[in-house]
């Protein structure tokens, strides 16, 4: 996983997830949400018809008191306790 | 912050499930299947060496239909390795996936009864025809070719409820349709149960379909290479796996 930031300030990333497809980029968008002091968090792919830029770009916005970056860490590891809590459950009722 | 998720099984088979996950937002959930069709490898005829083909179909052809046979994926293969087998059958008989021999015997057809070609034994022929090959499966994702998704018919929809609002008109007596699990006072019920049709369960009211917030029900078909169970959890895992190393490129 490339990662390569386009546009960072102190409350706002955009950053490129080299390899990455709606698969990951999705979950890992909600997760961004759903994190504390996260205003906004998109993404943007482009079909691989479409020439150019393929690869996905993350935009991050933050309020205060939060760096874009922190709030990715703390998302990404979200993303890891959404799976291992998933696991745990599947395995639990299979 | 971290979600319990609740599991509960309707439908269980090596081949085919069904199962409710609860508490889970839609975007995960989307995430889980797309994972299973595209991102859990499984071993497949990639390189076929023809020893003969007196058949009537091209290399090609035969190397396609080859392909397309599912095979047991054992667990302690890796993306890119490879197991090798052997096919050798001579008319007039029909040549079947089961006739494929495997040097590893974790890796094997895992339906013994689809046909790759019919061979026949022309009349005034000097010999039959015949077809020899050997082949290389490799593991691969579903994402650089189909033959290698493990699941076949992958989806979720919303788990249901159903209130009822009153009673239906007396001229009303037309069916009303419903696919899908229903929650009925805690109780799971497979629409099958009433013939999809909600008027045989409710006979002579008037019902209003619900969807359960955060409640999918997963109906998940393996081509056989994996059981059901391990194609969700090499899905997750190939999730975690990218957040772990999200987590650690972030870091750095």
């Amino acid at each position: 996983m490339d990662l390569r930031v386009i546009e960072s300030e102190e409350a706002e990333l955009s950053i490129e997830i080299a390899g990455e497809d709606h698969t990951f980029m999705n979950v890992l968008k909600e997760a961004l949400l759903e994190t504390e002091g996260v205003g906004a968090a998109t993404y943007d792919m482009n079909p691989e018809q479409s020439g150019g830029q393929t690869d996905p770009i993350l935009t991050i916005k933050t309020e205060e008191d939060t760096a874009p970056l922190d709030a990715l860490e703390t998302a990404a590891r979200n993303v890891r306790d959404k799976t291992d809590s998933f696991r745990t459950a599947f395995e639990a009722a299979a | 912050m971290s979600e319990d998720y609740e599991v509960e099984f309707i439908d269980r088979d090596e081949r085919d499930a069904r199962f409710v996950v609860r508490d889970i937002t839609p975007a995960f959930a989307n995430g889980i299947r797309r994972a299973i069709v595209s991102d859990v490898p499984t071993l497949s005829i990639d390189t076929v060496r023809v020893i003969e083909n007196s058949s009537v179909m091209f290399d090609e052809q035969i190397s396609l239909r080859l392909g397309l046979v599912p095979l047991t994926t054992p667990d302690d293969y890796d993306v890119g390795e490879t197991a090798t087998l052997a096919l050798d059958v001579e008319g007039p008989d029909t040549a079947y996936s089961g006739d494929l021999v495997s040097a590893d015997d974790r890796v094997e057809p895992a339906d013994d009864n689809i046909p790759i070609i019919d061979l026949k034994y022309p009349e005034g022929a000097d010999s039959p025809q015949r077809l020899e090959i050997e082949a290389e499966a490799v593991m691969d994702h579903g994402k650089s070719h189909a033959k290698h998704q493990g699941g076949v018919a992958v989806g979720y929809r919303h788990l249901q409820r159903i209130e009822v609002v009153g009673d239906a008109a007396d001229w009303e007596d037309e069916p009303n349709i419903l696919r899908g699990v229903i929650e009925d006072d805690g109780e799971l019920v497979p629409t099958e149960s009433f013939d999809h049709d909600l008027s045989k369960r409710y006979p002579g009211k008037e019902v209003e379909v619900h969807d359960v917030p955060n409640a999918f029900v997963f109906s998940i078909e393996s081509d056989g290479s994996l059981p059901v169970s391990d194609l969700v959890l090499n899905a997750v895992d190939s999730l975690a796996d990218r957040a772990d190393e999200l987590e650690q490129a972030v870091q750095l």
